[in-house]
């Protein structure tokens, strides 16, 4: 787990683009081997608990959102977190990817681009009413960060949304995209 | 592309399980869509329901576990189908189709297409 996040450089990379409606993006530290939605959907498939809950999400994720209906207010734009105190102009909306299954435990953290392009990042079980409470304040404050640095970088020019191919291009027209 | 931990633990999940949730999905969209096309508020569907406010956003975020009997309530209200039923037709629709037999029975072979005569069918069974 990094303690420290504002230091670390991470690469935006592509998760999963086999769907119809949505490609996945993810993020990682460029000091860590997995990417950070690996890391979510690796931990709680190991945790025997969690196992079933981790396979409902990851279908829900590719299926229902990938290939299905696209990141759709309906599916993905509840639960937005606004983060306020972050040094960015505005306001970002972290989107708790949540499948709203009564008692469904997990919580997957995620940042809509378009109705056709996210990015995943991290998340965990949610033991507590609110984000700042529950064991998942890390993985909020990291997706915060992760998603001002992304939302940043798309207003400046340094990431270009292309709507058609459902891609994000780095200012050199390049899909390698360091943050 | 598709994130190898991805491909494995899908490999792993029983199909019912992917099953499930796409439904369960389906679901929650259907409604929610049908609620925007009926232009219905959450409170008039409190309203219509019985329920409490909150209650049936729970039903429309999803944080329901839908039963048949809650899926009818919801379907009676909006006057649409939530699920579609193969072969099913819907309440108030008829109709029938006419299958028949060539009665005569020396037919002999032809490679070229002809219009056959009516008069020589005769109905064999309505299905409706």
């Amino acid at each position: 787990m990094h303690t420290n996040n504002n230091v670390n450089i991470f690469a935006l990379e592509i998760w999963d683009d086999e769907g119809a409606k949505c490609t996945f993006y993810t993020v990682k530290y460029d000091d860590v081997d997995s990417n950070e939605t690996d890391l979510f959907f690796n931990k709680y498939d190991a945790i025997a608990a969690y196992k079933k809950a981790n396979q409902e999400l990851l279908s829900f994720v590719l299926y229902s959102i990938g290939n299905d209906h696209g990141a759709i207010d309906e599916l993905f734009n509840r639960d937005e977190n606004e983060v306020n105190g972050l040094p960015v102009q505005g306001k970002i909306k972290v989107n708790e990817l949540t499948y709203h299954y009564p008692d469904f435990p997990l919580r997957l953290y995620a940042l809509k681009i378009t109705n056709n392009i996210v990015i995943l990042f991290n998340g965990g079980v949610k033991d507590d009413q609110t984000n700042q409470t529950s064991s998942l304040h890390i993985e909020w404050r990291a997706a915060c960060e992760f998603a001002k640095r992304i939302i940043e970088a798309i207003r400046d020019g340094s990431i270009n949304v292309d709507k058609k191919n459902r891609k994000l291009i780095n200012y050199d027209g390049s899909e390698e995209i360091i943050l | 592309m598709r994130s190898k931990v991805a491909k494995r633990i899908l490999a792993e999940t029983p199909e019912e399980t992917k099953i499930f949730a796409r439904l369960y999905a389906d679901i929650v969209v259907r409604v929610n869509q049908l609620l925007k096309a009926k232009g219905f508020s959450q409170k008039d569907l409190a309203d219509k329901l019985e329920k409490r406010p909150s209650e049936v956003n729970k039903w429309l975020i999803g944080e329901h576990n839908f039963t048949l009997r809650s899926l009818a309530k919801l379907e009676a209200e909006l006057k649409e189908p939530i699920i579609n039923i193969p072969q099913r037709k819907p309440i108030g629709t008829s109709g029938y189709v006419t299958v028949f037999r060539n009665i005569n029975t020396d037919v002999t072979y032809t490679n070229t297409w002809k219009k056959s005569k009516s008069k020589n069918k005769k109905s064999l069974t309505n299905v409706s």
